[in-house]
């Protein structure tokens, strides 16, 4: 997903890079306040496992394979801000010492994956960590959740870029990108699932994303307050997405999808099959039965689509999420047990 | 894929000059380069010219160029994949098979396609003839956030650490005849990453404490290290005047 040079013009290029930043200044000044001198060593170490994690492949099928993202690996093991400086400077150094990603494109890059990657994913762990049950399967979930729309969602804002720059159709970038990014998610979520599992098991006070224990040991964090910034947060993550529902679906697909495009130059799209297996499905070419304008019911299929995922994945988490609460007495006692690892953090 | 420069070592002119001197010149040559219109394709072949001669110079051997090149072949591919998609009214084009290819589609390809080879190989020339931690000093002195650069650095020196530690993992891995072929075996390989977290945060953490033993108060001093001069603002003064020069008589004679 390095954007190269010469992949998008100069307003694209100059507008994401004048947001990562400003953002990044602020990442940084917020990590600086938290982490004080420990900061250059804590999180250099880390971007270089982030580094390291990239460079191994894991397998995906037979001889295929892929390799992680690591933001919300990152965003589980060091929180957001400083998540997103490792993968800034993670990027840094590919863009200038393997000529990985233009240096050019290197606002474009930092957005995407250290900034629209980060945060999408941090969004969805809190959003989840609260709607789903507090056990270690719901936060899992919530981290495998987290980690595959990261990867989607970045993927979704490099497209975004190319079609704004003119490079590759919106029409084509948005799907085809983001349906590739799919299947690279699953490998994505279950990598980063696995790591945070190893990690939580050994010094479950470095996995700073889990604190599922807070009623008990942290009741601060249920304040006025907090849960004011909570819904605040909610709200705003509903609004982004309905927004991109409702006003970039139409336009992606108001021109048909490669396959379907290349169906109908050959001719063979009336070859289909009048009334298919899937012939019967609710939205049927995302369009809503019933509304005539295509362009609203595209725009409406789309709304009523993300919220029926957003539902699905919040049953499946709440009934996974039940059954093994009720199979194990909780996790309460992984968290007092003696690390492996020496000294807490708060010690070094 | 190829780990990332070293910075190899060398004697020429161009390993000499001041680091602050090659970010700047050879950033700059990329943004001209880029900003450049597609269509005036001599002009690309010039700047290429322009690369391949401090190449030259630098003495870097041309298959160490080409193995840190290929790293942009992967992304031109997928884009060579859309370009039956594009622009289907624009007149001209070829026809194979089928898939019909317009002359505006093939423009897109080349202009990406050269400037993503152009801006490789720029920053190909940087990386051959400087060392890391020269760049590192440099964009410090050029006023890059400080704490971001020192980050930068640090996470270069230990990236080989890493990087060779899970070599080692995996090579134990391999010995004792285990292979990771289907997705289903991620968990294994989640866990050995798990374990490589633990002991680069735990040698972090063992760091930390050192430098502070050694008087570590948040601040690193970079130290002086070559001065910028005359020759510095002479090669940035010259490179960035070709590439201009380069780039005007493009945008006035075009596709000349």
């Amino acid at each position: 997903m390095h954007i190269p040079d010469g992949f998008i013009d100069a307003p694209t290029a100059v507008a994401a890079g004048a947001v990562s930043v400003g953002l990044i200044a602020y990442a940084l000044r917020k990590t600086g306040k938290h982490l004080g001198e420990r900061t250059v060593p804590l999180l250099g170490v880390t971007a270089a496992f982030i580094f390291a994690a990239q460079m191994l492949n894991f397998p995906v099928a037979g001889g295929t394979s892929g390799h992680v993202l690591g933001a919300v690996l990152c965003v589980a093991l060091v929180g957001p801000w400083a998540a997103a400086i490792v993968m800034t400077a993670v990027l840094l150094v590919q863009a200038l010492g393997m000529a990985d990603g233009g240096i050019t494109a290197l606002g474009a890059n930092v957005f995407n994956m250290g900034l629209v990657a980060v945060l999408v994913g941090f969004g969805l762990l809190a959003v989840l960590k609260r709607l789903l049950p507090r056990t270690l399967t719901g936060y899992m979930i919530s981290v495998a959740v987290a980690s595959w729309v990261s990867v989607v969602a970045a993927s979704a804002a490099a497209s975004l870029e190319l079609a704004l720059s003119g490079t590759v159709p919106l029409g084509v970038a948005l799907p085809t990108m983001i349906s590739v990014h799919m299947i690279i998610g699953l490998g994505e979520a279950a990598i980063t699932t696995a790591v945070v599992g190893a990690v939580l098991a050994a010094r479950p006070d470095l996995v700073g994303s889990f604190d599922l224990s807070l009623p008990r040991s942290r009741p601060a964090l249920h304040g006025a307050g907090r849960r004011t910034r909570f819904w605040a947060f909610v709200a705003g993550t509903v609004v982004v997405a309905v927004a991109l529902a409702v006003f970039v679906a139409p336009f992606a697909s108001s021109s048909p999808d490669g396959l379907e495009r290349v169906a109908a130059d050959q001719g063979f799209e009336s070859a289909a099959t009048a009334e298919p297996l899937w012939g019967s499905s609710p939205f049927g070419d995302y369009q809503m039965p019933g509304v005539a304008n295509g362009k609203v019911a595209t725009a409406v299929a789309g709304l009523v689509g993300t919220l029926i995922l957003f539902a699905l994945v919040l049953l499946t988490g709440r009934v996974l999420g039940r059954r093994r609460a009720a199979a194990s007495p909780g996790l309460a006692g992984a968290q007092d047990s003696p690390s492996d690892f020496g000294a807490p953090r708060g010690q070094a | 894929m190829p780990l990332l420069a070293e910075g190899r070592a060398g004697k020429s002119p161009l390993h000499r000059l001041d680091a602050r001197a090659k970010i700047l010149g050879f950033v700059g040559f990329t943004v001209v380069v880029v900003s450049t219109p597609a269509h005036a394709v001599w002009a690309f072949i010039l700047y290429a010219t322009v690369l391949v001669f401090l190449l030259g110079l630098a003495r870097v051997p041309p298959a160490y160029v080409l193995r840190r090149i290929l790293v942009v072949v992967p992304f031109l591919l997928v884009v060579a994949c859309f370009l039956p998609f594009f622009h289907r009214a624009g007149a001209g084009g070829y026809s194979l098979g089928g898939l019909h290819v317009t002359g505006e589609g093939l423009l897109v390809l080349w202009n990406a396609g050269a400037k993503a080879v152009l801006g490789a190989l720029s920053m190909i020339v940087l990386g051959a003839t400087t060392g890391f931690s020269d760049i590192v000093w440099g964009f410090e002195r050029l006023r890059a956030p400080k704490v971001l650069i020192l980050i930068v650095g640090f996470m270069y020196r230990y990236s080989f650490v890493f990087v060779e530690e899970a070599r080692r993992m995996r090579r134990a891995m391999t010995s004792r005849n285990y292979r990771a072929r289907w997705l289903w075996n991620i968990p294994v390989l989640g866990h050995m990453l798990g374990a490589l977290f633990l002991r680069s945060y735990s040698r972090g953490e063992r760091v930390y404490v050192a430098m502070l033993s050694r008087g570590y108060e948040g601040t690193i001093h970079l130290g002086e290290r070559t001065t910028f001069g005359l020759t510095g603002a002479a090669f940035v003064g010259s490179i960035l005047a070709l590439a201009v020069t380069i780039r005007t008589l493009a945008s006035i004679w075009g596709a000349a």
